[in-house]
């Protein structure tokens, strides 16, 4: 846009926009704002006696998951699928992307194993997973005992438990990073690449002064949506280890659920939800403050 | 064609009946609670009361699914919901929620009513005084064991843990087969699990209810026996903290296991299933007892309640009465093969022919006992399942389990 | 192409016969680790639910058999009440059809905004939307249980449309973001001096050029849809409105889970999905991008 726009024009970008955004501020009215209204107006007040007419508790819930042994747990557990998870699927979809964008002639086993994770829902991709490691009838402790070693129990040790379960997450999520990374690899001019031939640069040089610069805006949504679904682990250790052993692999989230839909304890679930809404928000905030500053 | 014209017939007068004034009944059921037995029965029902009409609404199949789609509607005091089907353990929270109905009102001879029931559900139906629920159909756990091993090694089934430890060490032994274990429990994080461990602390003495506390060395007992099983004498496998309910059904069933501890319904996987390899060799009998101990099982089943927020509790009332009736009971009996919750059934003939076995269930439901009722039984669930798969998994010890379960389990019972 | 074309390597040089080898060792990596899952699955639906719990396990079906398959589709005459797989799997398809073509075109006018116009309070509109994403399902069902029952919508499609279009807002518009910043403003203000309005620029010049981004979007929202469990659930209670996602849990009992027979739903859920993901990947986002954005 020059200069020389006349002042009428800034009213119409200013009425565009509102027209371009009423139909999602609408959307948003009717399913977001009354719902998380809801939470919050739920957050103040105590359950734990039953839904009927529940008393006001101020901060007394937020207090309490201050105070609660279970929620530290469940948050370093959250944080350990956090730190797992997210880089896991982020290389693994990066390795997909990179792979599936290769013009070799028979790379649609890879843009299969690319693509056909994402379409099985995370629930079931976890009862898969949890037949492969089961212990008695799993593949994988078959072929170990063919291999003569030990069949670990999976899915009942505290270490082999978060692995398992997080092999899971990182399958299915993979997908999920290598299709928005894989969209973003196409929209790189190929030019680039043909201007850093003539400077005889190598792949290596390519991929980290051309396709990994050029791939930041894509690797940032990726990276922001799966460190919130991360930090919402719930599917995967709530079918395959049901928390297990112990509450060794228990996330906020299955806290969350526990707490609300089972206990029935909506006020003190919804504080819960809220510091896990704050903690998102943090994590976001820092990850969105690098777009704009691209932008 | 009679059959049609009859159908047909049925159907225009309910439609003459439901434009007059009809009552419109809408029952909640999960998906695994056999639907279409209970759409013939509650067809019966409209038969014989024509102003009323009874629909179905099938939900998800298992209790947790069931739960959390039912807090949902209840929270919302929604009234679409006249009558739902209730897992037994869940009474007193949804009494205590103000979302079932108080029955006592619109049941005029209550004392009668329950001496027809096996003693446990009164207790495990009743909250505050109330009755919130009548049974549907019963369920316990039972000790299976494989009878053809039992017999080749001249062995009765057994009376106490002990004896149960001893016989399936020495038929391990002797059969030389390595896939064969000796026993199967529940051990994973769920609500199998706290049976597994109320079974040896109910049989070594401990009680466990609102006016009865956590009693710290029976709780001991009984964790110290689950987790020997898995850690020194061996008859439970090492990934017993993994083991589901289902899973011990299906272990038991490929012939792997000399004896499993499990709900009512292996019985019939076990015999009917085309791919059981146990059909005929199997036993049931009553869990056994800690030495020295009397022996107890977990009491389990499906409750029928009327939503507080019905609006035609009187209708709804009556319709549960008549589908806790001894007459529906039968015929699920007969029909799903669910054990009834009405003692004299035990002896009906007519059940008897299709599940003999029920013959043997009868001294094991009799004495089974309910898990504490408590609004917060589901907290107190997880507090205790996740606690008994921590120190089965060897990932706490037995006796940090009993003093967090000791300062835990108090406030729960409330 | 882009990355791909000169990351290939083409000299004889031992370097990029090294790189060469490092990129089939990854492909190996990535597939079998993408593919051996599922595969797994395909074969356990092929078995008897007994040959599941045989010692040692079987890897190819000893006796196969389609009798999962036929049990699951309703051809299966002893079974009394057979479940309804395909009126699951239409009601699927248009409830998840219907949700991301509405959040690609809601979220690709937001994004527009942010990305293009010149107005103020980008960060916020942007933040708002990362937002929407950071509440748990969980904590939001009971006020939206009593939104769609006050509008009427329990047990009809829009009551899982509407929450599902804004289930995908976020991760949509933040991607369209990307793609729409990365197309030069030149090419949209030659359109525009053509005579284009900004609307009539915007779906003849950004669209298409913001192909790979817009039907990734779609991609990612329709899996959204297609997996989700806990709305689907709780807001359609009629069995033949049900979704397939939750219809596939019916499978199982209290107890029970018949793992061949669920593993045989699985596969049949998956293959027409994965089939239309992968032609969407191949015909539209490879054929459009040969033409590529040229700066």
């Amino acid at each position: 846009m020059t200069s020389a726009k006349p002042v009428r024009r800034e009213l119409t970008e200013k009425q565009l926009a509102f027209w371009m955004l009423l139909p999602a501020a609408l959307l948003l009215l009717a399913v977001v704002v009354y719902p998380v209204g809801r939470l919050i107006y739920t957050s103040f007040f105590d359950y734990s006696n039953g839904p009927l007419n529940p008393p006001y508790r101020g901060t007394g819930n937020y207090q309490q998951a201050i105070h609660d042994p279970d929620v530290w747990n469940a948050l370093k557990v959250t944080l350990q699928y956090v730190l797992i998870t997210v880089p896991g699927g982020m290389l693994l979809g990066l390795a997909l992307a990179l792979l599936a964008n290769l013009p070799y002639r028979y790379k649609w086993p890879v843009r299969l194993s690319l693509l056909l994770p994402w379409s099985m829902s995370m629930a079931f991709a976890a009862l898969i997973f949890a037949w492969f490691f089961n212990s008695d009838y799993g593949v994988v402790n078959d072929i170990l005992r063919r291999l003569g070693m030990t069949a670990p129990n999976w899915l009942s040790s505290p270490q082999l438990a978060l692995l398992a379960t997080s092999w899971a997450i990182i399958w299915k999520t993979s997908s999920f990073v290598a299709l928005i990374l894989l969209a973003g690899l196409q929209t790189i001019p190929e030019e680039m690449y043909e201007a850093a031939d003539v400077d005889g640069a190598t792949p290596w040089t390519k991929f980290w002064q051309i396709t990994l610069p050029l791939l930041k805006p894509a690797i940032i949504v990726a990276l922001i949506f799966r460190t919130i679904t991360a930090i919402q682990t719930f599917d995967v250790p709530y079918i395959m280890t049901s928390g297990g052993p112990g509450n060794v692999t228990t996330t906020i989230a299955m806290l969350i659920q526990q707490q609300t839909l089972q206990y029935g304890n909506f006020g003190y679930g919804a504080a819960i939800a809220m510091v896990l809404f704050l903690f998102s928000m943090i994590i976001t905030g820092f990850y969105l403050r690098h777009i704009q500053g691209d932008s | 064609m009679k059959k049609m014209l009859a159908v047909g017939l049925t159907l225009f007068v309910s439609c003459l009946c439901s434009a007059q004034a009809a009552t419109t009944l809408r029952v909640f059921v999960g998906g695994q609670e056999r639907p279409d037995v209970m759409k013939e029965i509650f067809v019966q029902y409209m038969k014989a009361h024509p102003d009323v009409n009874v629909q179905l609404e099938v939900g998800g199949a298992t209790s947790e699914a069931q739960q959390q789609y039912l807090s949902t509607v209840l929270n919302s005091a929604d009234s679409s919901l006249d009558i739902f089907l209730l897992d037994i353990v869940r009474i007193a929270q949804y009494a205590q929620s103000g979302w079932a109905e108080p029955l006592d009102s619109h049941i005029p001879n209550k004392a009668a009513l329950m001496k027809q029931y096996l003693p446990a559900y009164a207790a495990a139906n009743t909250y505050n005084g109330k009755l919130y629920a009548l049974p549907a159909f019963a369920d316990a756990m039972f000790l299976y064991y494989r009878k053809d091993l039992l017999t080749k090694y001249r062995f009765a089934p057994p009376k106490t843990w002990d004896d149960m430890v001893k016989i399936a060490q020495t038929i391990t032994q002797r059969e030389k087969d390595p896939n064969l274990k000796g026993f199967s429990f529940q051990g994973a994080p769920i609500e199998g699990t706290v049976c597994s461990f109320l079974v040896p602390y109910w049989s070594a003495g401990g009680q466990l209810s609102s006016t009865q506390a956590l009693d710290p060395n029976n709780a001991k007992k009984s964790l110290q026996f689950l987790s020997d099983l898995v850690k020194v004498s061996k008859v439970a496998p090492s990934n017993s903290a993994e083991i589901k309910t289902d899973d011990t059904r299906r272990l038991f069933q490929s012939g792997n296991y000399v004896f499993a501890h499990l709900w009512a319904y292996g019985w019939n996987r076990f015999q009917e299933d085309t791919d059981s390899q146990v059909k005929g060799k199997v036993g049931v009998v009553k869990l056994p007892a800690m030495t020295g101990g009397k022996a107890a099982t977990c009491l389990g089943g499906w409750e029928w309640a009327v939503s507080s927020y019905s609006k035609n509790k009187a209708a709804a009332a009556d319709l549960v009465q008549f589908l806790s009736s001894k007459q529906v009971s039968k015929y699920l009996a007969v029909n799903a093969s669910n054990l009834p919750a009405h003692t004299s059934l035990y002896n009906d003939p007519d059940i008897l022919k299709v599940n003999p076995w029920f013959k043997d269930a009868l001294p094991v439901v009799r004495s089974a006992q309910q898990r504490p009722v408590s609004p917060r039984y589901p907290q107190l669930s997880t507090t205790i399942n996740s606690n008994v798969n921590a120190a089965v998994a060897g990932v706490k010890s037995v006796d940090s389990v009993v003093s967090e379960l000791q300062s835990k389990v108090p406030a729960l019972l409330k | 192409m882009t990355v791909a074309t000169q990351a290939l390597p083409q000299g004889r040089s031992q370097a990029q016969r090294r790189a060469r080898a490092w990129i089939w060792l990854a492909a190996l990596i990535v597939v079998i680790n993408g593919l051996f899952p599922l595969l797994w699955m395909v074969l356990t639906s092929l078995k008897p639910e007994g040959e599941l719990s045989r010692l040692p396990i079987t890897y190819l079906p000893n006796h196969a058999t389609l009798q999962n398959y036929a049990t699951v589709l309703g051809f299966d005459a002893t079974n009394p009440a057979p479940k309804p797989f395909w009126r699951w799997f239409t009601n699927s398809v248009i409830i998840s059809l219907s949700s991301a073509f509405l959040s690609v075109l809601i979220s690709s006018l937001v994004a527009y905004v942010v990305a293009r116009l010149n107005i103020k309070g980008k960060g916020i509109i942007m933040g708002t939307v990362a937002a929407i994403s950071m509440f748990p399902l969980i904590t939001l069902i009971v006020p939206l249980f009593q939104t769609m029952r006050a509008a009427g919508l329990l047990n009809t499609y829009f009551a899982l449309i509407i929450p599902y279009t804004v289930l995908s807002l976020p991760v949509c518009t933040l991607m369209m973001v990307g793609f729409f910043q990365q197309i030069p403003q030149d090419l949209e203000n030659a359109a525009m001096v053509d005579g284009c309005t900004r609307f009539q620029a915007l779906f003849k010049v950004v669209f298409p050029l913001a192909a790979p981004g817009v039907f990734t979007a779609l991609i990612l929202a329709f899996v959204n849809a297609w997996e989700e469990f806990l709305l689907a659930l709780t807001l359609i209670q009629r069995e033949d409105m049900r979704t397939l996602a939750v219809g596939i849990t019916l499978y199982q009992g209290e107890f029970s889970f018949p793992w061949a027979l669920i593993s045989a739903a699985l596969v049949l859920a998956m293959v027409p999905v994965a089939v239309v993901v992968v032609a969407f990947q191949e015909r539209v986002v490879g054929g459009l991008t040969s033409g590529g954005v040229k700066g």
